[in-house]
């Protein structure tokens, strides 16, 4: 057995000096072929290059996915901003009742028996209006009319008056509603402001009434461009900080005419609201047809009655003639 | 090279050349296949030192299984070496922590078992040649050149008698075997093998 073991040992020692010998044959056959350029001289390859092999079907796929991604990620994007922009940008100045009324509720004047209306049912949807005629004709926004099964205005004092849409413009955001049909409306006196038709001059210090709450709030800033969002040729961009409900509201300069017609506010920045302008309200006027206005004369006043009075004179002429607007939807 | 004499040769020639030790032989076939290896092991991010390494232990392969005697091949013979040296360097890739991919698919009459088989035998030998080195080093002299003059450098008896210095062959007999007998336990000390065991 030792014996055994020992040749087979011995075998293995034979066969290490075998290999170690043949090793030394094959470095010589080398060396000498090498020697007489029997070889070929191994391109010697970039190791990027080889790496660049190694992985080149891993990359591939990688920037298959990274391009797709890429324009997955464009595309969905586009759609949302597409689908997103107008409300993200340009909020609409309309105060959206049900949520805020719960608060409201007992701040309701109710001095006429009417009025108790709005404690059964608020209403969904509240903004500002203003007079154009003393006879009864309001002006306010179409986004807060659009879609409504029936429309009220309430006065300062608390007095509400069932309107009649007589006209619309949605393009302008625009809206004419008549309110002298109604039995309990008593013809005021002519409506101290005028209507500019000119355009205004950037800087221009300009006021508006409306009700972001159930009372009549004031507001001021400057004209501060001539276009409106996007360019809009028929707005102006003014700075003056507005809420929801001053939709519908005048807009008025120092003298006391009115301007334009606050519509909305650019919600991504701060202080751009945009007022449409008189001029585009005096053509929706002209486009009215007759049959609207059921044999009524809209005849726009011209005399301004408050040019020369003091801001909070001019507050207390006019603040009769700025109502809210109140709308009812299914 | 001026002993190649033969102008062709065949695989047949070549492998029996190899088995008798024919220098020209091994020659002839060194310079048949370097090529190949050197560009597969070259293009898949390999040096040309790691080549030559391939190249070489490939042959050790092909020498250890011609001398064996039981050597007969089943395809060409550059298909043999092709699948072996393409083996050693996808273990070798492999060893040094890169991916094992190589932009080079198997020749198409690829005896794949028996290289499978020779490649494991071979990795089974490579194992017990290293433990064989390490258990020479630890063997202190002068038992570590005896036992080389005789193993590796194949001198006989009488030269290592007369190098040593010893008085007759008997002598240097014995004192072969009492090195051998220590390399042995130095040997079997760590090291476990599956199939002799």
């Amino acid at each position: 057995m030792n014996t055994d073991d020992m040749t087979a040992f011995e075998d293995t020692l034979h066969a290490y000096g075998r290999r170690m010998a043949f090793k030394t044959k094959l470095d010589n056959v080398h060396q000498s072929l090498e020697a007489d350029a029997f070889l070929p001289l191994a391109e010697q390859r970039q190791p990027m290059r080889a790496l660049w092999n190694i992985h080149r079907s891993t990359l591939a796929i990688a920037a298959a996915v990274a391009i797709m991604t890429t324009f997955a990620t464009i595309i969905l994007y586009r759609s949302y901003q597409n689908s997103h922009k107008q409300d993200q940008q340009y909020g609409m100045m309309m105060r959206n009742i049900a949520v805020i009324q719960q608060t409201q509720n007992k701040l309701l004047n109710n001095i006429s028996g009417r009025g108790r209306v709005f404690q059964q049912n608020p209403g969904q949807v509240a903004g500002s209006g203003f007079l154009l005629t003393s006879s009864g004709f309001l002006v306010t926004n179409n986004h807060i009319v659009q879609g409504s099964d029936s429309v009220y205005v309430q006065s300062q004092q608390g007095e509400v008056y069932k309107a009649r849409i007589v006209h619309t413009d949605p393009q302008h955001d625009l809206a004419i509603l008549a309110i002298g049909q109604d039995t309990a409306f008593h013809a005021l006196p002519p409506v101290p402001y005028s209507f500019e038709t000119l355009p205004s001059d950037l800087g221009e210090r300009v006021f508006t009434l409306g009700y972001p709450r159930e009372e009549i709030v004031y507001g001021e800033g400057y004209l501060s461009s001539g276009t409106g969002f996007r360019g809009d040729s028929a707005a102006y961009q003014v700075a003056i900080s507005v809420n929801p409900g001053n939709s519908g509201g005048p807009l008025l300069n120092e003298r006391g005419n009115v301007i334009g017609i606050i519509t909305a506010k650019q919600t991504t920045s701060e202080g751009a609201t945009f007022a449409v302008k008189t001029n585009v309200l005096l053509n929706a006027l002209t486009a009215i047809s007759p049959d609207s206005l059921k044999g009524d004369v809209l005849m726009l006043n011209r005399k301004n009655r408050m040019t020369r009075l003091s801001r909070k004179q001019q507050i207390k002429q006019m603040q009769a003639y700025v109502y809210q607007v109140k709308v009812f939807k299914h | 090279m001026s002993e190649t004499t033969r102008l062709i040769w065949t695989d047949d020639d070549l492998l029996s050349g190899l088995a008798e030790g024919s220098g020209s032989a091994l020659n002839q076939l060194y310079r048949q296949h370097y090529p190949m290896v050197s560009h597969l092991v070259v293009t898949n991010s390999g040096s040309a030192e790691d080549a030559k390494d391939i190249y070489q232990e490939a042959l050790i392969v092909l020498y250890e299984k011609v001398s064996a005697g039981d050597f007969d091949l089943h395809c060409q013979l550059k298909t043999f070496v092709y699948a072996v040296a393409r083996r050693l360097w996808l273990k070798q890739l492999t060893l040094r922590g890169r991916s094992p991919m190589l932009r080079a698919a198997p020749m198409d009459d690829e005896p794949a078992d028996d290289v499978a088989n020779d490649l494991a035998e071979h990795q089974r030998r490579e194992n017990q040649f290293a433990q064989m080195a390490a258990s020479l080093d630890q063997l202190g002299e002068p038992c570590r050149t005896l036992l080389d003059d005789f193993y590796i450098r194949r001198l006989s008896m009488q030269a290592i008698t007369e190098k040593f210095g010893y008085t007759n062959a008997d002598n240097a007999k014995t004192q072969k075997y009492k090195c051998l007998t220590r390399l042995k336990r130095i040997f079997f000390k760590d090291y476990q093998d599956d199939n002799d065991q």
